[in-house]
């Protein structure tokens, strides 16, 4: 989840973050410095003393203040932005990882790629970096226009239907990152959240392996009640969990819900509680999110979801 | 007519060149043929202003007075539309 | 000194004249000029109402969207509320968006202008009352519609910049969309006929010898806003179309699976979007100078570079469009550019501030609430300029874009550069208007809360922003420390509503409208608008000398008032005003205007129902509205370009005017022009569609082999164009034979349509189909538009007609013959271009 204090545009965590930072301080001044300057022009203006008053009361301000200054200011921040900007977008190389970022009505679709651009794992709403080298996001959208957003790793940019926009992020220390939809989709769009975390490169690395291999595999709980629920009830006609039946694509995939952090796409910590009450009734905590809610289901067996759920890592 | 030509020479220079260079980059977009490009463009945009500079500034010697406050504006306007079209070409040439 | 028309300048020397005017002169001006009574005052036309009307619904619409985004700070005090459902916000933050944007800001400018303008110019009214009373009447009635919507939660809830897909029938099945498609469509049209009067106003009936370097500044503001709307408003007419095309026929502009893009929208939006901040901000600055210099009782310093201010902005304004969309991925080189225009224009808005600080130093302006509000705008608008430095900085703005900062900057932007000097101007024009002027004491209160208010809210907003808060959330999460800047910035917005309930307050206690008997020059301007006077306006017009007459001629008033300028009566017995050349404002005719009428009400009425009945899928209702609405236009129409008993009167000093003209001098011709510049611009957009469609997608673009047909049906077109201009000519040539040069242009009027139904018939053979893919519906689109000029061509030519059957075409009585003839020309060439270009593009070059 985003903290919000400090602010994470002030608290960069990264390459792609920091030199904006950097930026936004440069900015900040400038801007204090030139408000105090018009509002020094100001006071003199109204109440200065005569002799100030003739300084300030002729075309002479408007030459020095209103233009000649203005003109250095900007032509410096111009060079300065145009050197940054091209900096941040250097060439992608293409021997980087790619993970592909879906932006979706009112979560997010996550899928590793290999070498050859196919998918190999499966994930939602969270994405997991190793630390200290950039991962390129192929980022699309499947419905609206959504826009990825990690502000201590990276500005933001946007997810359009029928294009693919590529963008690096980078995070220089293990830890959790907040992030956010940032272009209005409608409906709960304030309530579309997800989480980036950063890796050690061997930790991150055994992560793949075991992902990619519990891909292949069957799922755990598969004799338990809750795995007869999850197919009976209909979740498995809009989630996946892969070695199983369920492969419905239209909702997040859940094979490794359970070592998910948040419930409800960034909105609440994962656990027992959340879990279960967002499978009860997740339009209370998410209104008009695409999930229905299940009144039929009794505690127990909602119970037995959560734990079937809970397995799944 | 004239007048308003003289007038607005400058800024219609200026948006000219503007949309030639948004249109090189659009076409060619992610190549060096649109910095390329920008070169040859930027240097017709100020031989006109320059031109239309030197009209201006021979208008504000003019007897009337209104043709002196019009040249004057005009001289005025093809100077700002100079300086933002050297800024417009600064990112393709910076590099 | 130089003649523009040919008219002696020496001439003005005679003015003011010694000689006792006639008696009962006044009073025959004053019973020409008098407004209907009772209901009938709304037929009334005269700008001293329209103008006060207009004002006031704008403010109506002001008061209405505070009051939502009242509602919507209070839902964002805290964490998870439950004040307003999701649904709701989004449905109020829309609109909030919308009524500010069309219905106040704009529409705000346009009733200053039509207000102020007339009196600035010393004209008796706008060149086309009617087309004020039928832009006002559009606007309110579509307007009040419009925002009766959300009591049936049916408003839209697509965010004011309406983003496909998400606005499109597969993410928003609703009509609510709808209502904001052809609601603000419409209002646009309004918008649009404003700004040609405006335009028209400004360059063809300032006061004799009034020259560009002597106008007002607001004048010079009003034009460039003008021009601006002309320019921009387009862009966005025609996007509102496609998009409502696409939701309505399934014609896939926008659809990304079918070829099209949804960047489109954003590049249209955004080209009409951005602009539009100008044309908000350029009119209010010109208030702020006029202001600055009347309360320092100063001339304005650096008045020149002011114009130049005002004219670069209207210039540089249209090449920064994209810097609201730094975060799609456009390529680096194309937002660099952006980024270096979005510098550029800011250099003439530091020209304005520090114009505006070097005036109040030069002089000695009191502390009234007006200078209050001025320097309490400045300081504003001063610190949204700086922010607005930093987003165009692109690294800082994908960072920053889409959060509370943006909300914080161009509340600061909007705020500091357009409603406080509207509040300033409120309080400074009201004793124009009013037997009261506005009270000081609540109005330093007013002041206060206000801009305190405004402090408070929005500049902890900007840390909201920086926190991390996206912009259009109904809520926000607890715990994530987003709780005391919003806290904060509600009691804010809290104080600056009754700030403005407070000017309410003061407006119901000392608003009294009058027209004569008003409290007059309070605050000590110096310019035309604060003579002495009437409906009529002043009541001679007087030769204008330098930039403030008002100061540099103590006698002035009085002179105008004993009538020894141009036009003390009324030479013809009807309403009139002089029509004066551009640059030099040298007489050059007299224009008979029209008087108060119903039909512009009722033409606006059924316009409006048109459009809103169409959105409630009345369909019936709407035809029947809409083809009620065309006979309404006609007959306001009719009554004008009559013959006058007399074709050249005496308009004082022995200076004889014409009381006809025709050609290109006249206003008709002129307003027709700038129609056409915005014919021509919805066009241009709908070229860079089809290019931008065709570069994103190409693939989805067929060779359809329809090149074979272009020469000949552009032939046609060609021919339809010629045979008007023959008719024009043959009118000019003979004398008044009265069937030959109408049956010209009713045989150009078929070559219209003939060549336009050739072409699509052609195309239907051909296989297009505009659901299949953006190619058709691009090409279709082409074709509806021009269908749509040709429709209309055909019912000019049968006013046409039938007034010639009435003997109301010959020489010289050719106003309407001619804007005919341009409207009818235009129709040809844009019909061979467009037959040119969708037939020979792809395939065919």
């Amino acid at each position: 989840m985003l903290e919000a204090w400090p602010p994470p545009i002030f608290d960069p965590a990264g390459p792609y973050a920091w030199p904006i930072t950097t930026l936004s301080w440069v900015l900040l001044a400038m801007a204090a410095a030139v408000l105090v300057l018009v509002v020094v022009a100001l006071w003199l203006a109204l109440f200065g003393s005569q002799r100030a008053q003739a300084k300030v009361g002729g075309t002479k301000i408007i030459w020095m203040a209103g233009i000649a200054l203005p003109v250095v200011v900007l032509t410096a921040l111009l060079l300065y932005g145009l050197w940054l900007t091209s900096s941040l977008s250097d060439e992608i190389e293409g021997d980087e990882m790619r993970v592909r970022v879906t932006g979706e009505m009112w979560w997010w679709r996550v899928a590793y790629l290999d070498d050859e651009g196919q998918p190999v794992s499966h994930d939602a709403n969270e994405l997991h970096i190793p630390v200290g080298q950039p991962v390129v996001l192929e980022l699309e959208s499947g419905d609206v226009i959504h826009s990825f957003w990690v502000p201590r790793l990276s500005g933001k940019l946007d997810m359009i239907p029928g294009r693919r926009n590529l963008m690096r992020i980078q995070a220089d220390e293990p830890g959790v990152y907040g992030g956010q939809c940032a272009e209005y989709c409608g409906g709960p769009h304030a309530l579309m959240g997800f989480v980036v975390v950063a890796h050690e490169p061997p930790a991150f690395a055994r992560l793949m392996i075991e992902r990619t291999a519990r891909e292949q595999a069957p799922a755990p709980g598969a004799a338990s009640q809750g795995a007869e629920l999850f197919q009976t009830t209909g979740c498995a006609a809009c989630h996946r969990i892969a070695g199983t039946d369920a492969n419905g694509l239209a909702g997040p995939d859940l094979t490794f819900m359970g070592a998910r952090r948040t419930v409800g796409a960034g909105i609440l910590p994962n656990n027992t509680g959340t879990l279960m009450g967002w499978i009860g009734n997740s339009q209370a905590i998410k209104p008009n999110n695409r999930m229905p809610p299940y009144p039929v289901l009794s505690r127990e067996e909602l119970q037995a979801i959560t734990a079937y759920l809970e397995m799944q890592r | 007519m004239r007048a308003w030509t003289l007038l607005l020479g400058g800024l219609v220079v200026w948006t000219a060149h503007f949309l030639a260079l948004y249109g090189v980059a659009s076409i060619f977009p992610g190549t060096t043929i649109a910095n390329w490009l920008v070169l040859p463009l930027t240097l017709v945009a100020v031989a006109a202003l320059i031109f239309l500079l030197r009209r201006s500034v021979v208008q504000m010697a003019s007897r009337d007075s209104l043709d002196r406050w019009m040249g004057r504006l005009a001289t005025l306007g093809a100077a700002i539309s100079l300086l933002a079209v050297v800024w417009q070409a600064i990112p393709a040439l910076a590099r | 000194m130089k003649s523009e028309t040919g008219f002696d300048p020496a001439l003005f020397d005679r003015f003011p004249t010694k000689e006792e005017r006639p008696p009962g002169e006044i009073e025959e001006l004053e019973r020409v000029w008098r407004a209907p009574r009772g209901w009938g005052l709304l037929t009334a036309v005269n700008n001293n109402y329209i103008g006060t009307f207009y004002v006031g619904a704008a403010f109506m619409f002001f008061v209405l969207a505070g009051f939502l985004a009242l509602v919507m700070r209070v839902q964002l005090a805290l964490p998870l509320q439950g004040v307003l459902p999701q649904e709701t916000y989004n449905q109020f933050f829309t609109m909030h968006g919308t009524l500010m944007m069309f219905l106040f800001a704009v529409p705000m400018m346009e009733a200053l202008g039509v207000l102020l303008l007339p009196q600035m110019l010393a004209a008796r009214d706008l060149p086309f009352p009617r087309l004020s009373a039928y832009a006002f009447w559009a606007y309110f009635i579509g307007g009040t519609c419009f925002f009766m919507s959300l009591f049936f939660g049916l408003a839209p809830d697509g965010g004011w910049f309406m983003y496909p897909p998400l606005t499109s029938t597969t993410y928003s099945p609703g009509i609510n969309a709808d209502f904001w498609l052809l609601g603000i469509g419409f209002i646009e049209i309004s918008a649009i006929a404003g700004a040609i009067e405006i335009l028209v106003g400004v360059l063809k009936t300032r006061a004799p010898g009034m020259t560009l370097a002597r106008m007002p500044i607001f004048a010079w503001a009003m034009l460039v806003f003008a021009a601006m709307i002309l320019i921009a408003f387009p862009a966005v007419i025609l996007a509102t179309l496609l998009l409502e095309l696409e939701r309505a026929l399934n014609w896939p502009f926008f659809d990304a699976t079918r070829g099209g893009d949804p960047m489109l929208w954003q590049h249209l939006f955004w080209f009409f979007g951005h602009p539009e901040v100008y044309i908000i901000f350029l009119p209010a600055a010109g208030l702020v100078s006029m202001m600055v210099s009347a309360l320092s009782r100063v001339t304005l310093v650096g008045y020149q570079l002011v114009v130049l201010a005002l004219l670069a902005t209207g210039f540089i304004s249209f090449g920064v469009w994209a810097h609201h969309m730094f975060t799609t991925g456009m390529p680096t080189l194309s937002i660099s550019f952006f980024s270096a225009a979005s510098m550029a224009v800011s250099v003439p808005a530091g020209i304005q501030v520090f114009s505006w600080i070097a005036t109040l130093a030069a002089g000695k302006p009191r502390h009234n609430t007006p200078t209050l509000f001025l320097v309490g705008g400045i300081v504003t608008f001063v610190i949204g300029g700086l922010t607005g430095v930093m987003v165009a900085m692109v690294p800082f703005d994908w960072q920053v874009h889409d959060t509370h900062f943006i909300v914080a900057h161009l509340h600061y932007v909007l705020i500091g550069g357009s409603v406080f000097p509207v509040f300033a101007g409120l309080y400074y024009w009201t004793p124009m208007m009013s037997r009261r002027p506005l009270s000081e004491r609540l109005g330093k209160w007013v002041f206060w809360l206000m801009f305190a208010g405004m402090q408070i809210t929005f500049l902890p907003m900007h840390l909201t922003g920086f926190m991390g808060m996206p912009r259009r959330v109904y809520t926000y999460l607890p715990g994530m420390g987003l709780e005391p800047t919003n806290m904060i910035s509600t009691v804010g917005a809290l104080t600056f509503g009754v700030g403005v309930a407070l000017f309410i307050y003061d407006l119901a206690r000392n608003f009294r409208f009058a027209v004569e008997g008003t409290a007059g020059n309070v605050y000590g301007g110096g310019t035309l608008e604060w003579l002495p006077n009437g409906l009529y306006a002043a009541r001679s017009i007087p030769v204008v000398r330098s930039r403030e007459p008002l100061w540099d001629d103590p006698n002035l008033g009085d002179d105008v008032e004993q009538g020894r300028y141009f036009l003390p009566g009324t030479p013809t017995g009807q309403r009139e005003t002089i029509i004066t050349s551009p640059i030099r404002a040298e007489p050059q005719y007299l224009q008979i205007m029209p008087g108060p009428s119903v039909w512009p009400l009722l033409g606006a009425l059924f316009t409006a129902g048109f459009f809103l009945l169409l959105t409630i899928q009345a369909y019936t209702p709407a035809v029947i509205s809409g083809i009620l609405a065309i006979p309404s236009i006609m007959r306001w129409l009719w009554e004008t370009d009559r013959p006058v008993a007399k074709q050249e009167v005496d308009v004082g000093g022995g200076i004889r005017l014409k009381t006809y003209a025709t050609g290109p001098s006249t206003h008709g011709w002129w307003a027709m022009i700038m129609l056409l510049i915005v014919a021509f611009m919805v066009f241009l957009m709908l070229v860079f569609g089809f290019l931008f469609v065709f570069g994103v997608h190409p693939e989805y673009w067929i060779d359809f082999n329809a090149s074979g047909p272009a020469l000949p049906i552009a032939a046609v077109y060609t021919a339809g164009g010629a045979l008007v201009l023959l008719g024009r000519h043959l009118l000019q040539r003979e004398g008044s034979t009265l069937w030959s040069p109408t049956t010209q242009v009713l045989l150009g009027c078929l070559a219209l349509a003939g060549a336009w139904i050739l072409d699509f018939a052609l195309w239907q053979d051909a296989g297009i189909d505009p659901e299949a893919s953006a190619q058709g519906a691009l090409i279709m689109a082409f074709l509806s538009l021009e269908g749509f000029l040709v429709g209309v061509a055909v019912l000019m030519g049968a006013y046409l007609a039938l007034r010639t059957s009435r003997n109301m075409i010959e020489r010289p009585r050719s106003v309407t013959f001619d804007v005919t003839m341009l409207f009818l020309v235009y129709t040809a060439a844009q019909g061979a271009a467009s037959t040119l270009l969708t037939r020979l593009f792809p395939g065919g070059l």
